[in-house]
């Protein structure tokens, strides 16, 4: 076995599991008491433990106990997730990553620097405070329900305000007709079953397994207002050969202290489940193991439990699996459904890992695939054989399924790194002492793997930039008639063939003579310039805009919105930005789904051929042969088309053809129309970059290669459309031209 | 060495002297010179065939061509060395070189009038440019070397097919070609 790529997959797993931890750190600032939310931290806590250990990371297996022990009085509702303790959370989460890091670089645990040690005994100590606090104000979440918080009267009862009910049924139990689930079902009629948690020790192994017989038994945490003759009632027809046990809720220690004689032969995991279910606290476990209580405790037991043995947690880490499934919620509809989302959370046993540049490599052949398919299909043309052309047609409609099937392999839904950003929210927003909440929508909407890879620093600093210049302070906004808390949203949905993703504050918004000003002073523009609103925000992602009295050291990190732009521009996306004064600014961030391949329209200028992305075309009508030879416009059914000749822009010199035609193309509300010679249809096509030498070329975003094996180039429509605008800003004058040639053609009529 | 087809021969001697390649040059022509590039430069030869024209580039630029699946640019070394455009003719080759720059691998084609020999050049040959009389930019030079009763000029690829350059030169390229309109 390649133990390399063992700790490959630790590692990207770890990473996983602290992102898991951090979003359900964040969203449990909302419900602090969400036992879905408490499970899945503590789970990835747990987990991150037993696979460390597993790899002999010890300092990480330490640290984390530590965490994990804090956690474990939450889950048992000791301790409660207050802002304080989400915070040292989310540190210790960044403490991990830390070392997790410092492992992928390929460094050695035992050399991190002074500081990296000093953090970790830092937020021992930190974390430690919460093992040494009285647990007497702690609430159980599990019993949240029953509002009377009554605490302990004498010391010999037990803080629990549920029934505890443990069952151990006997072998016979479904040879006579009874299945234990059905209990749990009836049970629900008249209480709640808050907690469950399986006994499966007896289960003997699997040659001596009997199919028929029953070896599970169940430890129950069931919140009820019925009496004791009730819930003794439900086991009737078992209470024979099974061993029904039933605590109601403040019962003396004494009783538990039976409980555990009675299951002695299950040790330490009995105790364990006594504890998940909230029926027994750790301080009240304490208490139990002083002699005065109780006489004969199992000493193997109260060895074990406090250094909550790591060992005999990883078998079952090592198989992949998380804790044994506990399902803790208010009614059992609701149980099953969560227990359908902890699957889904923890690991769904239907997705498989895959190595990202697999998956590249895949869509690069997918690539030489199609390449290679059209140069099929056009000798198969050629050859004039119709059995032959029917079957490169089959196999081109197979080849573009299996495209769309490849690339749909490694699209992501960007939610993930929106929500990301609820931490960076949250950090910014306590640096600058402003309160400002995150607001995510359109999570779901989805775009290829190296876009979304790459889209995560601009949007950091986009939304850094709404938090720091665009919402105002509290005292500024409570005085505009706005609530204290600022808002920054991030959103995405599809559009034509790309993702729009915006990112917007409800803060102050911009100042258009204020960003003039600036825009004159550093050459940017010159006075007087008639330019829109929309035009002058534009101004602000010119390079040398962003000056150093403006940049913070928030958002300012020596990155200006000319950067921005220009990572957004290598993924052949635009930005723009929008902004009302006193009300908000939005940034609008437009991307292609993929980098990879496309659905294409060919068309030919003389000898070359180009490409326009197929989304982007509206529809193609042909160039009115007469009156339009010195104009840059024409009457698409009343409306102005402004439109650029191919020829002309490339400085092709050869003989127009007698009829051309007009491509007419749409981005980002924006309509144009191509004037090319020919036609040539759709066309799947690879991109392949531009490369260095031409990343600077306008008009042009990358290369294809023709069936024929010739290259052809990809015409880059959002910078083409720019430049239309560029030349017609002036939409006046354009209309005015219209207006004028309407009017010459109503005279020659 | 056949000098019916001096391609092949010369794709065959640099397949086999990868080994040694510390001395081993491929001599070609441009214009009436001959020049010389270290064969660990030279990825392989292809003898002129069709060039897709990329619009709103310098003339030194002349296209590119599709190297199995790989876009490759194509420069002209004439145009590069301010000698005017090459007449494409039979003997025509594209060199494909191979540059290491910024920790990126570049493929580049050099558009030369004729490659015609892989040869082994002696230490005791070369001979150091002079600093003033060269029909090209000394920074292109790496060393002179004479050969056969005439010099060659061995070529310092980083610096003629130098791809930050190249990209700097489309860049300016831009602000002359469009037309930014027409009234």
């Amino acid at each position: 076995m390649n133990l390399d790529s063992i700790i490959g997959t630790f590692l990207a797993e770890s990473r996983e599991l602290l992102q898991q931890m951090e979003d359900a750190l964040l969203q449990i600032e909302q419900s602090p008491d969400d036992p879905e939310l408490i499970n899945a931290i503590f789970r990835a806590a747990h987990t991150i433990k037993g696979s460390s250990g597993l790899f002999g990371y010890d300092a990480i297996v330490a640290f984390t106990h530590v965490a994990e022990s804090v956690l474990d009085r939450v889950r048992a509702g000791e301790v409660r997730f207050d802002s304080e303790l989400i915070a040292l959370m989310l540190q210790v989460g960044d403490h991990l990553g830390g070392l997790i890091d410092w492992l992928a670089d390929g460094h050695d645990l035992a050399d991190v620097s002074v500081e990296t040690r000093a953090t970790d005994a830092e937020l021992i100590t930190c974390l430690k405070r919460y093992l040494e606090e009285a647990p007497t104000a702690a609430t159980a979440p599990q019993a949240a329900e029953s509002d009377h918080t009554e605490a302990r009267t004498a010391s010999g009862e037990t803080a629990s305000h549920h029934w505890h009910l443990s069952l151990r049924f006997g072998a016979d139990t479904l040879r006579s007709g009874m299945d234990p689930t059905s209990f749990l079902r009836y049970m629900a009629t008249f209480g709640t079953v808050a907690h469950v948690e399986p006994v499966l020790e007896h289960l003997p192994a699997l040659d001596k397994l009997d199919p028929e017989a029953c070896y599970i038994g169940l430890e129950l945490a069931f919140v009820s207002d019925a009496d004791q003759a009730t819930i003794d009632g439900t086991f009737e027809f078992v209470r024979d050969e099974s061993s029904i046990e039933i605590i109601p809720p403040h019962s003396p220690l004494t009783a538990f202290a039976s409980l555990l004689q009675l299951r002695q032969d299950e040790g330490d995991e009995q105790l364990q489940r006594l504890l998940r279910c909230g029926s027994l606290t750790e301080a009240e476990w304490l208490q139990l193991q002083t002699p005065a209580v109780v006489a004969e405790s199992d000493t193997t037991s109260m060895s074990t439990f406090g250094s909550d043995d790591a060992k005999s947690d990883f078998p079952t880490l090592a198989a992949g699996n998380t804790s044994p499934a506990s399902v803790a919620t208010t009614d059992n509809a609701k149980a099953a459904k969560a227990g359908k989302e902890a699957q889904r959370g923890g690991g769904d046993s239907n997705l498989i890992r895959v190595d990202a540049a697999k998956l590249d490599q895949l869509i690069n052949l997918v690539g030489e695939l199609i390449i290679a398919g059209a140069n099929t299909r056009m000798l198969a043309q050629r050859s004039g054989m119709l059995e032959m052309n029917e079957s490169a047609e089959t196999l081109s409609r197979l080849v573009e399924e299996v495209r769309d099937s490849a690339l749909t392999l490694r699209m992501v839904q960007i939610g993930a790194t929106f929500n990301r950003f609820q931490r960076v929210v949250r950090d910014v927003s306590k640096e600058l002492g402003k309160d400002i909440v995150l607001q995510v929508s359109g999570g779901e909407t989805e775009l290829d793997k190296t876009v979304v890879e790459k889209i995560g620093d601009p949007l950091t600093h986009l939304v850094r930039n709404a938090m720091d210049h665009g919402i105002e302070p509290a005292e500024q906004r409570l005085a505009n008639g706005k609530s204290a808390q600022g808002v920054v949203r991030l959103n995405a949905y599809h559009e034509a063939g790309g993702i729009v993703i915006e990112v917007s504050d409800d803060g102050g918004g911009l100042n258009p003579q204020k960003i003039m000003a600036k825009a004159v002073q550093r050459g940017l523009a010159s006075e007087g310039q008639p330019l829109s609103d929309k035009e002058i925000f534009n101004l602000i992602f010119e390079p040398g805009f962003s000056t150093a009295d403006q940049i913070s050291n928030l958002s300012g990190r020596g990155v200006g919105m000319d950067v921005v732009k220009r990572n957004i521009t290598a993924l052949r996306g635009t930005v723009e930005l929008d902004s009302k004064l006193g009300q908000g600014t939005c940034v609008r961030i437009r991307l292609p789904l993929t980098l990879a391949i496309i659905d294409g329209f060919l068309i030919s200028v003389g000898q070359a051929s180009y490409v326009v992305p197929l989304d982007m075309v509206e529809e193609c009508i042909e160039l009115p042969g007469k009156g339009l030879e010195n104009q840059e416009f024409l009457d698409l059914r009343g409306d102005v088309l402004p439109f650029i000749r191919l020829r002309q822009l490339f400085a092709d010199d050869s003989t127009p053809p007698r009829r051309e035609n007009v491509v007419v193309v749409r981005y980002a509300g924006i309509r144009a129309g191509l004037v090319v010679d020919q036609l040539l249809g759709e066309f799947q096509t690879v991109i392949k970059p531009l490369g260095k030498v031409f990343a600077q070329v306008p008009a042009l975003s990358g290369f294809t290669i023709l069936g024929s094996g010739a290259v052809a180039l990809i015409l880059d429509i959002p910078g083409l459309l720019a430049q239309v605008t560029h030349n017609d800003n002036r939409a006046g004058l354009a209309s005015s031209q219209l207006n004028q040639v309407n009017h010459l053609r109503s005279n020659a009529q | 060495m056949s000098t019916s087809n001096p391609v092949a021969a010369a794709n065959q001697m640099i397949r086999q002297q990868k080994d040694d390649q510390q001395r081993q040059y491929l001599t070609f022509r441009v214009g009436n010179e001959m020049y010389a590039v270290a064969t660990r430069y030279v990825r392989e030869i292809l003898e002129f065939d069709q060039i897709t024209h990329v619009p709103m580039m310098p003339s030194l630029v002349r296209g590119v061509i599709n190297l199995r699946g790989a876009v490759v640019p194509i420069i002209d070394l004439a145009e590069r060395f301010g000698q005017g455009k090459i007449a494409v003719g039979v003997r025509t080759c594209i060199v494909i070189i191979e540059i290491i720059d910024d920790d990126e691998t570049h493929l580049l084609g050099a558009l030369v009038d004729a490659v015609s020999a892989v040869t082994e050049i002696e230490v005791t040959s070369l001979r150091q440019a002079p600093a003033f009389g060269n029909r090209i930019r000394g920074e292109f030079i790496e060393d002179m070397a004479r050969f056969d009763d005439h010099f060659i000029t061995l070529l310092r690829m980083e610096q003629v097919l130098s791809v930050n350059e190249l990209a700097a030169l489309a860049g300016q390229q831009r602000s002359v070609s469009i037309p930014s309109s027409h009234h």
